[in-house]
């Protein structure tokens, strides 16, 4: 019976969630509505893209296709969509960005996929996207990082740069602003920053915005060493040594995956944390990873709200629903990438609906596009509104992390834990980041 | 100064095993093997299978039936991919060695998935349980110490055998000039399947060492195959020496490199390896 009524519950909110609200969409049923369409009554085909195997695949690729499963499952239980059972193929994102074009002409001109949903490497991210106009198809980028994917090379910059191509989440300027105000607020004495992070796009451009961020804040803070290891590294020792001696107030890093879990650990044995304090962009995973040898009082970031105990199961029943459904099918809390894959599943999804409750029969993808752009929905993190410029725009939850009882690894303390609003941390549609955060009057 | 230089130490004693491993292979049958990173992640897979299954008893000694584990999986395993894969294409050009171990990698990769999921895998209780040493007034992990420790011994043994036995005198002989070894009669098929389960062997330990300071994960011997080949290419493809001095340099470089020119972390060490190529292309101590 318990199990029924969560059913219910979850019917009830993601059907509030599939009719969306339209926040500014230009999309008119008069455009659109003039002749009724069939909905065809074969299976929707959907590609969904995660790293399979590779050192991404444990603590991304791998969560993030069990919930592209998990909701494929949920949402062909409820009748799938408009009455199209769902049909899911998981694909293995390796290989790089060459064959990840290639796989993905396969899947639209060969396949006749209805929608790709994937995607973790940022530069994954930008070689795909572009193939969504260039090939008519719809495709979401769920869990890749930059913010260069859908900027421009200037402000002001034209938007948005592909008619098919969205990103349902935000990107990682949310997660280095949201550590650099909550650094001014419970830290406003730091003078001195480093920073570890791996040494390709992602690290890069995660420490540029939080490096300008930090300048904005803290005039006169003084950079004591940026350390580049490549990604995949088994080896942080000589990072650690080189931490160590810098004098930092703050080490900042983004690595991520096994590399976070081995440079951590190896940073535990040699005494890091007695030295300086980490802020991990991405640090919500690790503290499960690594059990109760993480330690406290680090900064962590989670990608937006996506946290197992928030938002609160008492005040928003789909986190509860969610975290609960997925431990059950997997034994474990779900981490930000699953969050990631259920908002790309739940975005196209509410666009197909709500582009056919305007059109009276299946859409074509630009009609899911337009119902796309201006998108709000409840996911299981709080709202999420897909902005004019297709990218996701989210709140962001940064805090500190402490050992608590009841559980076998530090969770954030409930008591320094920060929701900074997606207002503060995102750059409004047609300005690049960077040049947002100069524009801030501290 | 003195933590570099014991980073830099460790980092090496792991390149050794690894870069051993991968130029006894070499040496001996002429094979470049790109599967040794899989190797290495089999190595790191199984110890952390092990360690995980004996997490009640006490991490010295899971660590020891790991590292035993750990190579004799990896050996055997070496020993059937040399029946099956590598000898139909010993004297076969170099693109079918390249195109059939990359295969045996791939292949293998996905064997460790079938076996033991994608999930990442821990076992980090022997280098919990070690602490710290307090050496020189500096305080460093004693699991590093006996990292390099247990690499000296490891290499001090495979240097006897390749020295002082007969085994090893034969498998030099056959490095030295193949076919002069078989026309003496010395065994080859048997002593190259030896060399390969002795190779596969070293790269199991390296990743049964590594796994307690970093999680087994699916691709995890890519780094080590990548930082293994350098060492060969400065070292010498073929010889021991070579492996120990290359490695050495390279662990060093790198560590003195983080420190100093934090930018050029890789930059210096493939610059060194051109630098090395462009002067003497067989490298340090390799066959002119």
């Amino acid at each position: 019976m318990a199990g029924r009524l969560r059913r219910r519950e979850f019917v009830k909110w993601t059907g509030a969630g599939a009719l969306g609200v339209a926040t500014g969409a230009t999309f008119s049923p008069r455009a659109y509505g003039a002749t009724k369409k069939e909905v065809p009554k074969g299976p929707i085909k959907i590609a969904a893209v995660s790293f399979l195997t590779g050192a991404a695949a444990a603590p991304f690729g791998i969560p993030g296709d069990n919930t592209f499963k998990m909701m494929a499952d949920i949402y062909n239980q409820q009748g799938g969509i408009l009455g199209r059972k769902i049909e899911l193929k998981s694909y293995d994102e390796a290989g790089g960005a060459d064959a990840q074009v290639k796989l993905a002409r396969k899947l639209i001109m060969e396949d006749k996929v209805d929608v790709i949903l994937g995607y973790i490497s940022s530069g994954d991210c930008k070689a795909v996207l572009p193939l969504s106009d260039e090939l008519g198809a719809l495709i979401v980028a769920y869990d890749c990082g930059s913010h260069e994917l859908l900027e421009g090379e200037k402000s002001p910059f034209k938007y948005p740069k592909y008619t098919l191509g969205f990103r349902s989440k935000a990107h990682l300027g949310i997660d280095n602003i949201g550590l650099a105000l909550m650094i001014k607020k419970y830290l406003p004495n730091v003078k001195k920053i480093a920073g570890i992070n791996p040494d390709y796009a992602w690290g890069r451009e995660s420490w540029r915005v939080f490096e300008v961020a930090m300048k904005k804040l803290f005039p006169g803070i003084e950079v004591t060493v940026t350390l580049w290891p490549a990604l995949g590294a088994t080896d942080y020792t000589a990072h650690i040594t080189t931490l160590m001696n810098s004098g930092a107030d703050i080490v900042h890093s983004s690595l991520w995956g096994g590399d976070a879990v081995t440079f951590t650990k190896q940073a535990i044995g040699m005494g890091l944390f007695q030295k300086t304090r980490m802020a991990y962009s991405r640090g919500e995973p690790y503290p499960q990873e690594l059990g109760a040898d993480f330690p406290e009082d680090q900064l962590i970031c989670c990608a937006g709200t996506h946290y197992f105990l928030y938002p609160p199961h008492d005040k928003w029943p789909l986190n509860k629903w969610f975290v609960e459904e997925y431990h059950k099918r997997y034994n474990k809390y779900p981490t930000y990438p699953c969050y990631h894959a259920y908002q790309a599943f739940a975005v196209y999804k509410a666009a197909v609906e709500k582009a056919a409750s305007l059109v009276g029969g299946w859409p074509t993808p630009e009609e899911i596009a337009a119902a796309m752009k201006g998108l709000a929905i409840e996911t299981p993190s709080g709202y999420l509104h897909i902005d004019q410029d297709h990218n996701g725009r989210e709140d962001v939850l940064v805090g500190f992390t402490k050992k608590v009882e009841g559980y076998p690894f530090p969770i954030l303390d409930p008591k320094r834990m920060e929701v900074f609003p997606a207002h503060m941390v995102n750059a409004p549609a047609g300005v690049r980041t960077e040049d947002w955060i100069q524009s801030w009057k501290v | 100064m003195v933590l570099y230089i014991l980073n830099g130490l460790y980092f090496g004693a792991f390149l050794f095993l690894t870069s051993l491993g991968l130029t006894i292979i070499l040496g001996v049958m002429g094979i470049l093997n790109l599967a040794h990173g899989s190797l290495f992640a089999l190595g790191a897979f199984m110890a952390a299978w092990t360690i995980g299954l004996l997490a009640t008893g006490p991490p010295s000694t899971a660590l020891v039936l790991a590292i035993i584990c750990s190579m004799a999986l990896t050996a055997a395993v070496g020993f059937l991919l040399e029946r099956s894969l590598i000898k139909p294409i010993i004297r076969r050009p170099l693109e079918y060695q390249l195109l059939i171990t990359f295969g045996a990698l791939l292949l293998m990769e996905d064997l460790i998935k079938l076996v033991w999921g994608g999930e990442a895998r821990y076992a980090s209780a022997p280098f919990d349980s070690m602490g710290r040493a307090s050496l020189l007034g500096l305080e460093y992990p004693w699991y590093f110490v006996f990292v390099m420790a247990f690499t000296a011994l490891a290499g001090a043994a495979v240097w006897v055998v390749m020295a002082r036995t007969r085994a090893g005198i034969m498998l030099r002989a056959i490095a030295m000039d193949r076919d002069m070894a078989e026309a003496m009669g010395i065994p080859i098929k048997r002593l190259s399947s030896l060399a390969f389960m002795l190779g596969a062997s070293m790269a199991g330990l390296a990743g049964a060492l590594m796994v307690p300071t970093s999680p087994a994960l699916l691709g995890i011997g890519m780094e080590p195959l990548i930082m293994a080949f350098i060492v060969v290419v400065i070292g010498g493809m073929g010889s021991l020496k070579g492996a120990v001095v290359g490695s050495l340099l390279v662990g060093q470089a790198r560590s003195f490199g983080v420190g100093f020119l934090p930018e050029l972390e890789m930059p210096i060490l493939f610059l060194i390896a051109v630098l090395i190529l462009i002067g003497r292309p067989q490298g340090m101590f390799g066959k002119g």
